[in-house]
């Protein structure tokens, strides 16, 4: 068998290139997005079907995948080149629901085992005998993963076919649907197209001039595979003309020298069942097993395929590098507006509470009414529930501003963001436990400065002209003189000190934490910086190793 | 050349003050354009811009313009007029070029306008169908296709085009086109379309209201043409043979059938009926592509008022062909969806036309054609496979009688089956409904495109909780149960001070003495600039009541409500800081009732008897009275005992009073307060919900529901009703403000 020159390092940095494309994430519905998430899918899927496992294993069977539009009759084709119904036909579409391998009996074990295509399930049909009579042959990798007779549902499946008719050296897989009405279907196809070293396009006399085919055309021209051009269904009355014409789109597309096969339509064609004469498909048979047997040519057309795949790399893995760094970009915007918002509301918290913004309303009423018709602890706690007002309504102006900013990011619509649970009791929860938090510092603190003084005054009544003082701006001015005169110029300004610190540090944690808290879905979204240079790094290597 | 003079005509009669000017100096600019050759000159060039505007409305969308048609016909009528003069010298020349030149052509024009009209659905809906189409290696490329070449000489030929339109219109004859009339629901669904778009565009972007303004125009279009004609479209995929049918029904081989793909590159009209020329004008068909049946046979007859347009396909990778399909199915009131067994079922067809226009069900057909190439009974499959397919997508089929598609199978190229669809089609277009159902379907599919821009998802407006729940937050802001404790406290330490004991006066004063400190001063009066209220507070008021209010409404009413609530809080911290000075003067002395000189007679006795007990007592002891203790030790002990009972009693008499006094001040701090939150925020928050509701009243009519409305004032919520109690005098008068005030932006949105 021919082998491709392929040394251990390729591979190697090749597996590396994979991994990083298998972990690269697209979680924020940005734009490209979702195309970024099937370019990714699409990409491994052509790095762990087709081009690591042919690069591993050069001597594997030719695997020449029937691709086409609905109804173009891939199955009819499939069946005539290989002489019997393997794949059924119909008229209702769409036929093919289960794409259909069939290769050599010889070449089973290439395919019966997950070397290409891991995530379909193999099946058989159990009507073919030689298959039970035949169980593992001594050197066959069937072993550890034994096809299954049927598989679940929801379970995508592969079925294999055996015929001996097949040269060996040669697969067929006869896919779904290109452009079928059944989305699954689609992306199966072109998974499947992905595998494929032959890309065999099918299309009909009434569909040459489709656009889903072209597209199909053009992404086999952009990706440099080998391809195989099959126009079927053509009347014979018209069939000079159309393949004329076929053949000049096919000129004009840049895809000239790409074999072209015509079918006529035949009675067999359109009845379903029926397999067409063996003269018909002779010209196709014949460049497919050429392609098999000979070494130069089967090289040929796997080199050709692989090559294209590689440098289109080069292209590819930019895109991904790009799509990922969006998804970065958009990250640290959703962030950056967290924290603004963040940082604009501590500004301003720190600015109402030198002003003396907490002293307002109850608080200030309390004040007013202290000592004579208000107990110092009614004054503290008004004083408290006032500074968790302050907090609160920082954090839900923060939650606001937020919410702007983020409903013009598109990034922001993803559910793990968008599924932030109403938690405005939640934020009064805890900012109520912070505030009362820092009271009872306070009134530890001034506990611990009367302890040692003789005539010790009441600690509460000191803890709330503390507490007036320091929250109360200018406005508590006389507080914090009665509390020079209670407990001492020096012990009074001591604990001013100490108490400011402790509000400073109340305050910053209360809004760390609900930024956190902001932040915590979008941290969990892990988006890094690194990815994006992670892909580069890799396809920089594969390309020094090429 | 002649086609110039045409289109700056018709320029002319839209848009006077953009016409090139008099008669004679038009006359100027066309002899120049003619000696030029007309190839590449700008007059050209904007000529046939505005025409392309004028002739279809597109969907930048003259909402405000009531009767396009009718200037377009008289703009027609008298550019025919003078056509006449002009074509004269030209024709013969111009013809025999544009025959051949501008074949190819032609469907530039229509692919440059139909791009325009593509990329304005597209940034309105094409979202989902974009995304179902966006799902594989090959499918995604289909954004790739590149464009067709867009020459710019191109549109020079167009206007040459237009002459030929116009020999169309004239071998058509203009006969006297009764104009189409819709039914009064459907006409009171425009209307209220017309108002939701009026009423709703200072909330909504141009974007949302796009779609709507389409639909009104394309109603009020084709309102003004005939409705002696149905226009039904024949569409499909390349191949599938729309053509050939189209010539089976026509009975005549008028559209080029053939085997190249694609065949058809440019839509082809066939009337069985004079006077179809506005129709067919509004739909951009050149008069060199209208046609006529083969008339005196058996096949065309019982047709009459058809206008058959053969389609280009809409899935080759010729993309203009496409554009084509695009525009005109907007624009007709019927199409005949043409199938064929082997495309069936293609993914194009079904997510790309037939699940987005599953509501035009009724003007829609669909034929499986080519059965000949089946065998058997295969026919009969398919066609079951193909009713499943619809089925899926969404389309009603008519069976049974009910409205629906109608699904066909036939054989174009045998002439199996056609026959039953001449005879479908017969009664069709005899009902002469189509035009209106067609309007319908759209306004229909508008409404529905509408309904995320207008459906709340619950109940909406502002429960009574959640109004209390602002005024609680507000009083707590001014601080309202504090003051009125104080108040309280005060009320009670007056009482106390006044009837207490002068024993007790005593001791406290000199407490004072000798403690100053533990006594602190209360604190000196405030100054006058000070901020009373917590602004936090009433922020998060607003807040809250800002979201409750917009909870479960669309995302643009939503805005504007808590726009609204902001707007409103602007100056509530300062007006509330206002109110607390003056209507809660803490300096105010508490009145002094008039029980307190009593009590204090009654303490000043107790002391008297006190002091004559005491007085009486000494005189027994340094013998001044005679010795008699009883009666002055009663005394005593009635002045010791007496003083404190007073003084309790006193107390027990002042809680009641006391209470009352803290809780008066309190409620006139907080109702002071509520009326101010009401006045500035809840109102403005109320004339926002009642605009919502008035457009959302205005949606329902739009979507045709009868009935529904008493159903959505109720599931609107009480929004102008939910009233304080306390506020019940003046409610009537706001909500009628409120009202003025929403009839007044209406009027101004409008």
């Amino acid at each position: 068998m021919v082998t491709l020159d392929v040394r251990p390092q390729l591979l190697e940095a090749l597996s590396a290139l994979r991994d990083r494309v298998a972990s690269a994430r697209f979680p924020l519905p940005l734009t490209g997005a979702p195309r970024a998430r099937a370019n990714r899918d699409e990409l491994l899927a052509q790095l762990d079907d087709y081009l690591v496992p042919r690069l591993r294993q050069p001597e594997a069977p030719l695997l020449a995948v029937i691709g086409g539009s609905t109804g173009a009759g891939k199955s009819t084709l499939v069946n005539s080149l290989v002489g019997r119904q393997v794949s059924e036909a119909g008229v209702l579409r769409p036929t093919t629901r289960t794409p259909v391998l069939v290769c050599n009996p010889e070449d089973h074990h290439w395919f019966a085992g997950l070397r290409v295509l891991p995530e379909l399930t193999r099946v058989w049909m159990p009507d073919h005998p030689e298959l039970r009579e035949k169980p593992a042959r001594p050197g066959q990798r069937v072993g550890r993963d034994e096809p299954r007779r049927g598989a679940g549902p929801g379970e995508r499946v592969l079925r294999i076919e055996t015929a001996a008719t097949l040269p060996r050296g040669l697969a067929l897989l006869d896919a779904p649907d290109i452009d079928s009405l059944v989305i699954g279907n689609r992306e199966l196809a072109a998974e499947l197209m992905c595998a494929a070293d032959v890309w065999v396009m099918v299309t009909t006399a009434a569909r040459y001039a489709d656009a889903v085919p072209w597209h199909l055309l053009r992404t086999a021209k952009e990706y440099d595979a080998t391809l195989v051009s099959v126009l079927d269904r053509v009347p014979h009355q018209v069939l000079a003309d159309v393949s004329r014409q076929y053949g000049a789109l096919l000129t004009k597309a840049g895809l000239g020298e790409v074999p072209r096969f015509t079918i006529p339509e035949l009675p067999e064609s359109a009845g379903g069942g029926g397999l067409l004469p063996a003269t018909a498909v002779a010209p196709l048979r014949a460049w497919l097993t050429h392609r098999a047997q000979d070494p130069a040519a089967c090289a040929q057309a796997m080199s050709r395929t692989a090559a294209g795949l590689l440098s289109s790399l080069d292209s590819r893995m930019p895109e991904l590098a790009g799509a990922v760094s969006a998804q970065y970009a958009a990250a640290l915007r959703l962030t950056a507006a967290v924290d603004d918002a963040y940082t604009r509301e501590h500004a301003r918290v720190r600015g109402r509470l030198q002003a003396g913004g907490v002293l307002a309303g109850s608080a200030l009423s309390r004040w007013r009414s202290y000592p004579l018709d208000c107990s110092a602890g009614e004054l503290l706690d008004a004083i408290v529930d006032s500074l968790a007002a302050l907090l609160l309504c920082s954090v839900s102006a923060a939650g606001q501003r937020i919410d702007e900013q983020w409903s013009r990011e598109p990034a922001a619509a993803s559910r793990a963001l968008a599924e932030r649970e109403a938690d405005r009791e939640g934020a009064e929860h805890r900012i109520g436990l912070e505030a009362r938090r820092w009271r009872r510092v306070l009134e530890e603190y001034v506990e611990e400065e009367a302890r040692g003084q003789e005539n010790p005054p009441d600690p509460e009544a000191v803890t709330a002209l503390l507490a007036t003082a320091l929250l109360g701006g200018r406005r508590a001015r006389t507080a914090g003189e009665t509390l020079a005169e209670r407990i001492g110029a020096h012990g009074a300004l001591k604990l001013r000190d100490r108490g400011g610190r402790l509000l400073t540090e109340c305050v910053e944690k209360v809004l760390r934490a609900e930024r956190d808290r902001r932040l915590a879905p979008l941290d969990a979204l892990d988006i890094q910086p690194e990815s994006q240079a992670e892909l580069i790094a890799a396809l920089s290597v594969l390309k020094k190793e090429r | 050349m002649t086609a110039v003079t045409a289109v700056t005509d018709h320029t002319s009669g839209q848009e006077p003050t953009e016409s090139r000017g008099t008669g004679a100096s038009r006359e100027r600019s066309v002899a120049d354009s003619a000696r030029r050759g007309g190839s590449s000159s700008t007059d050209t060039d904007t000529g046939t811009h505005t025409r392309a505007w004028a002739a279809s409305p597109t969907r930048k969308a003259r909402h405000d313009d009531s009767a396009p048609p009718a200037g377009e016909k008289r703009a027609r009528r008298s550019r025919a007029g003078r056509r006449t003069s002009a074509e004269t010298g030209t024709q013969g020349g111009t013809r025999g070029t544009t025959r051949t030149g501008t074949t190819k052509k032609a469907p530039d024009r229509h692919h440059a306008r139909g791009k325009n009209a593509e990329n304005g659905e597209n940034s309105g809906s094409g979202d989902a169908e974009g995304r179902a189409w966006d799902d594989g290696l090959i499918a995604r490329r289909a954004g790739d296709a590149p464009d067709s070449a867009e020459s710019r000489d191109g549109n020079a030929t167009h206007a040459r085009v237009e002459l030929f339109d116009q020999h169309g219109q004239d071998a058509y004859g203009d006969g006297t086109p009764q104009n189409t009339t819709y039914d009064p629901v459907l006409r009171a669904r425009l209307d209220a379309l017309r108002e939701l778009v009026g009423l709703s565009r200072t909330r909504l972007d141009g974007r949302t209201l796009a779609e709507a303004g389409r639909v009104l125009d394309q109603a009020a279009a084709r309102r003004g043409l005939s409705d002696r004609h149905t226009v039904v479209a024949i569409a499909g995929a390349t191949g599938s043979g729309k053509s050939t049918l189209f010539n089976a029904l026509a009975g005549v081989a008028i559209s080029d059938t053939g085997v190249r793909r694609p065949t058809t590159a440019a839509p082809i009209a066939c009337s069985w009926t004079d006077g179809a020329a506005a129709l067919l004008d509004r739909l951009a068909i050149p008069g060199r592509l209208r046609r006529r049946p083969l008339q005196h046979t058996s096949q065309g007859a019982g047709l009459d008022g058809l206008v058959l347009v053969d389609l280009p396909d809409h899935d080759s990778a010729a993309v203009e062909h496409r554009e084509h399909v695009d525009r005109i199915l907007t624009l007709v009131d019927a199409v005949i969806w043409v199938v064929d067994p082997e495309k069936y079922a293609d993914a194009v067809l079904h997510e790309r036309y037939l699940r987005p226009m599953a509501g035009h069900a009724e003007v829609s057909f669909v034929v499986l054609n080519q059965t000949d190439r089946l065998p058997g009974d295969a026919a009969d499959q398919v066609l079951d496979d193909l009713r499943r397919l619809l089925d899926d997508d969404g389309i009603a089929l008519g069976e049974h009688g009910e409205p629906g598609a109608t699904v066909l199978s036939l054989s174009a190229l045998t002439g199996d089956g056609v026959a039953e669809l001449r005879e479908v089609l017969r009664q069709f277009v005899a009902e002469r409904g189509a035009a209106a159902r067609r309007v319908s379907a759209d306004l229909d599919a508008a409404a529905a495109r509408l309904r995320p821009v207008y459906a709340a998802g619950r109940r909406v407006g502002l429960s009574e909780r959640a109004r209390e729940e602002f005024s609680d937050r507000l009083a707590d802001a001014v601080g309202a149960a504090a003051a009125g404790q104080a108040a309280e406290r005060a009320w009670r330490r007056n009482a106390g001070k006044a009837c207490g004991t002068p024993w007790l006066r005593l001791w406290r004063w000199y407490e004072d003495r000798r403690f100053p400190l533990l006594r602190a001063k209360p604190a000196p009066a405030p100054p006058a600039d000070e901020e009373a209220t917590a602004r936090q507070r009433v922020e998060q008021a607003v807040r809250t009541v800002g979201d409750e209010a917009a909870a479960g409404l669309p995302a643009p009413w939503a805005q504007s409500v808590k726009e609204a609530a902001a707007r409103g809080a602007h100056g509530l911290p300062e007006a509330l800081d206002e109110l607390a000075l003056t209507a809660a003067s803490p300096a105010r002395r508490p009145p002094r009732p008039g029980w307190w000189p009593l009590a204090v007679l009654g303490q000043a006795s107790m002391t008297l008897l006190q002091i004559v007990g005491g007085v009486w007592l000494l005189g027994q002891v340094i013998g001044v009275f005679p010795p008699n203790l009883g009666s002055p030790v009663l005394l005593m002990i009635a002045g010791i005992v007496g003083g404190p009972g007073v003084e309790w009693a006193c107390r027990m008499a002042a809680r009641g009073p006391a209470r009352r006094y803290g809780i008066e001040a309190e409620r006139k701090l907080r109702e002071a307060a509520a009326a101010c939150g009401r006045a500035q925020v809840l109102d403005p928050v109320a004339a926002e919900l009642l605009r919502y509701r008035e457009v959302r009243e205005q949606y329902v009519r739009v979507t045709g529901a009868v009935g529904a409305g008493p159903v959505t004032m109720g599931s609107l919520g009480a929004v102008g009703s939910a009233r304080q109690p306390g506020s019940g005098g003046s409610g009537g008068g706001r909500e009628a403000d409120a009202h003025g005030r929403v009839t007044e932006l209406s009027t101004t949105g409008r």
